[in-house]
């Protein structure tokens, strides 16, 4: 058996490779947070005068989401790049190879969790530069860090599952979707007492919910940093992981049948 | 002598090509038809309570005047999958092969673009019937339906003359699909899901230059039956130039293009 660490070191590296040789690819994953984030803050900003917004700036309300959804977007290009693969054969060849199915998919997501950190440090410091606040101190950018990268695993995890399940690139939408669908059937826009109807109700269940308030303790000022807006956001990211790591080994053991 | 018969032939083969494209992508599909249905959702039941703002115009349901913002989005998104088409089309050799066949040139362009019009019929079509089951209502009546159709397809094509203008000038399919997200800027800085009143400053001073504004407050006009909404004349004057800009701009592309190869 192949020592694991230094495999999930070499694809770890070779999933950073496709940043590094391939010039702007990082641009489309930094950009489109930024345009969402500027986009909703012009559009809805006014939604801060309504009674039961926990904060006057709507771009703090707002950075955390585009945080996270530009961590999300380079985790599901982690189940992109392996449809590749799969297309291409090279995946194949990996799995003949004498190791823990696992490691196989823990060097890209690491891949993933390191590719998203670009994104995710460019819309925070845009959003600061451009009136968010920063409430929460180093605690607040610490738990902000910390979910968007558990939620970039998890979206990884949920592209794994999917590349590994349908075995073709034309699946990428449906990754990207999937993260969109996670991230917005929430408390994206507004906080859960000012949604209406069906929302309200997803919103509640949906574990996005969590993770999102653990990562709005850095910006929004309504939200402390504390252990009672921590632990629910890190209950939510593990069940995420179980659930979909799960998913993902089953269909990587079914693939090697 | 140009044969108009032939021309034609081909600008409804071209069309109906690239409408059966469309439908056959499940990447090109997921973006012009589930993504704005998806956030059409969202927006109405996450910033429902945006009517009881100061200002807020008086609507019907608040899906009523997200509907206009939708559809724009969907024409947007239309637009921009013409233009991926037809990166795919150059990378993949099959253009080249249509430069051979003895038609005018612009023809090939036309054509696609026609394809985006249809696309943007059916695509209109389909958001203002779907609002309509989930409780929209369209007080200005069926003729201003079949008008606000009529704005969403010039959108599109005029948006797809943009993208096509893009793909033949670079022939990339993967710049192409990066270019995504700056398609938002596009919805962003118009009024798309927002009464302009209530956009914040700079974004509102940006907005009179979109011509987007225009086409979406006049679909919100026509659709409320309402003028104070926006005027659908103005929407109208908005989507013809840009779809004339955008035409000149693809047809200089394909020159350019022709010059090169």
């Amino acid at each position: 058996m192949i020592a694991a660490w230094p495999l999930t070191l070499a694809l770890w590296r070779r999933s950073l490779n496709e940043v590094t040789r391939v010039r702007g690819a990082l641009l489309p994953a930094t950009i489109a947070p930024l345009v969402f984030l500027l986009g909703m803050s012009g559009q809805f900003g006014s939604l801060t005068d309504l009674e039961g917004f926990p904060t006057d700036s709507y771009l703090s309300w707002i950075v955390p989401l585009s945080c996270l959804q530009g961590a999300g977007f380079a985790g599901a290009a982690t189940g992109v790049n392996l449809a590749r693969d799969i297309e291409q054969g090279w995946f194949d060849r990996m799995l003949v190879s004498p190791v823990p199915r696992g490691v196989l998919i823990l060097g890209p997501i690491l891949g993933a969790v390191s590719r998203a950190m670009v994104p995710v440090t460019v819309v925070l410091i845009v959003g600061l530069a451009i009136g968010a606040e920063l409430t929460g101190g180093v605690l607040g950018v610490v738990s902000l860090y910390v979910a968007s990268a558990g939620f970039c695993a998890v979206a990884a995890l949920f592209g794994v599952f999917v590349a590994v399940t349908l075995r073709t690139q034309q699946a990428g939408p449906l990754m990207q979707q999937g993260v969109f669908l996670g991230v917005f059937l929430s408390t994206a826009y507004t906080p859960e007492v000012l949604l209406r109807g069906w929302l309200a109700d997803v919103a509640h269940l949906n574990p996005a919910t969590q993770i999102l308030e653990f990562g709005r303790q850095a910006t929004v000022e309504g939200i402390e940093p504390s252990f009672a807006s921590t632990w629910p956001g890190l209950a939510a990211l593990a069940g995420l992981g179980l659930a979909l790591g799960s998913l993902a080994m089953f269909g990587l053991h079914r693939m090697n049948r | 002598m140009l044969d108009y018969a032939l021309v034609g032939r081909v600008l409804v083969a071209l069309s109906r090509r690239s409408v059966s494209t469309q439908f056959r992508r499940a990447q090109l599909v997921m973006p012009t038809f589930v993504l704005p249905l998806m956030l059409m959702a969202v927006i109405t039941s996450g910033t429902g309570a945006a009517r009881d703002l100061p200002g807020y115009p008086t609507v019907d349901s608040y899906l009523s005047f997200i509907i206009a913002g939708s559809i724009i989005q969907g024409a947007l998104l239309a637009g921009l999958t013409t233009g991926i088409a037809l990166a795919s089309d150059i990378e993949s050799g099959f253009f080249d092969r249509l430069l051979a066949a003895p038609v005018p040139r612009s023809t090939l362009v036309l054509g696609r673009l026609s394809g985006t019009v249809v696309l943007g019929v059916i695509q209109s079509a389909f958001f203002l019937a779907v609002a309509f089951v989930f409780g929209a209502s369209y007080p200005g009546g069926p003729l201003a339906i079949l008008a606000t159709i009529c704005l969403a397809a010039l959108t599109a094509a005029g948006i797809g003359g943009l993208a096509a203008a893009i793909a033949l000038r670079t022939g990339s399919l993967s710049l192409m699909q990066s270019i995504f997200p700056f398609v938002f800027v596009l919805l962003f800085t118009a009024p798309a899901f927002f009464p302009r009143e209530l956009l914040t400053d700079t974004l509102r001073d940006v907005a009179v230059y979109n011509p987007l504004t225009y086409v979406v407050e006049g679909a919100r006009g026509l659709l409320g039956g309402n003028r104070e909404l926006g005027d659908p004349w103005l929407g109208l004057a908005a989507a013809v130039g840009l779809l004339i800009a955008t035409t000149v701009l693809a047809t200089a592309a394909l020159q350019e293009r022709l010059r090169r190869t």
